[in-house]
């Protein structure tokens, strides 16, 4: 079998890294109300009323909560709608 | 100063003082650093994704933009012969946006959240003490908007 050549390597590399699926992950602080975060949530996301109180709930007792998971570029995108919520969030690669 | 829900699923606060038209002109004073709000967001994210450059300017934006209509809707209700300010369903993210970041900002400079719990209001200075009622009233201000207006839409 022949060895990939150095570009061939770069762009499978680039390709396994964009495929790793990457986590949303909202954060906790201080001032947001609760009903406002799940409001957030069901905005955004489109989560039913359960589900986002259950992901609000869990940023309030864990610090942290992963709300979403896929791909990067959809996932940058919800980031940017939630900062523009003003809601912490960052995100992460899975695994 | 009383707040009211509206019959078009709104809110209208009704001013009875010169000191409650300033109380509500301190949330644009008090949500001052739109452009650090956007930054500390920013830093939540790793340098790959170049958010400082294509995001944190859209953010400033938009976070500009809630205090630059909340500032004119009271201007301009106070110039008015209603005295009334209004806010429609279609203003209240908005104005929960601004209301937001004027209480990030408060807590940011005088931990207020934290005075909730602990807080000897007598023993307070004047500054933080006149901080903490802003963050109540703040607070108080968005959980109308959200119980009669924001989740009413949803």
């Amino acid at each position: 079998m022949p060895h990939p050549s150095p570009d061939t390597q770069q762009k499978q590399q680039t390709k396994t890294q964009k495929d790793v699926p990457w986590n949303v992950v909202v954060l906790n602080d201080p001032v947001n109300l609760q009903n406002y975060v799940t409001m957030v949530f069901k905005k955004v996301f489109g989560y039913s009323q359960s589900k986002a109180e259950t992901l609000m709930m869990e940023v309030h007792r864990q610090g942290r909560s992963i709300v979403w998971t896929g791909g990067r570029e959809k996932a940058e995108l919800y980031v940017q709608q939630l900062h523009g919520w003003q809601i912490q969030t960052t995100m992460e690669k899975t695994g | 100063m009383k707040v009211l829900p509206t019959m078009e699923g709104g809110l209208c606060i009704l001013p009875e003082s010169e000191a409650d038209w300033e109380e509500l002109e301190l949330i644009c004073s008090d949500a001052v650093r739109p452009s650090h709000l956007a930054e500390s967001l920013a830093d939540l994210m790793d340098e790959q994704s170049e958010w400082d450059e294509y995001v944190v300017p859209d953010l400033e934006e938009n976070f500009q933009s809630q205090t630059r209509f909340v500032n004119a809707a009271i201007e301009n209700a106070r110039k008015s012969q209603e005295a009334v300010v209004f806010i429609s369903p279609a203003q209240a993210e908005k104005w929960y946006g601004a209301l937001n970041q004027a209480r990030l900002s408060l807590h940011a400079r005088y931990d207020v959240e934290e005075m909730n719990e602990t807080a000897h209001l007598d023993e307070m200075e004047p500054e933080p003490r006149s901080a903490y009622f802003r963050n109540r009233f703040y607070l108080l201000l968005q959980s109308m908007l959200l119980e009669f207006v924001l989740n009413r839409e949803g």
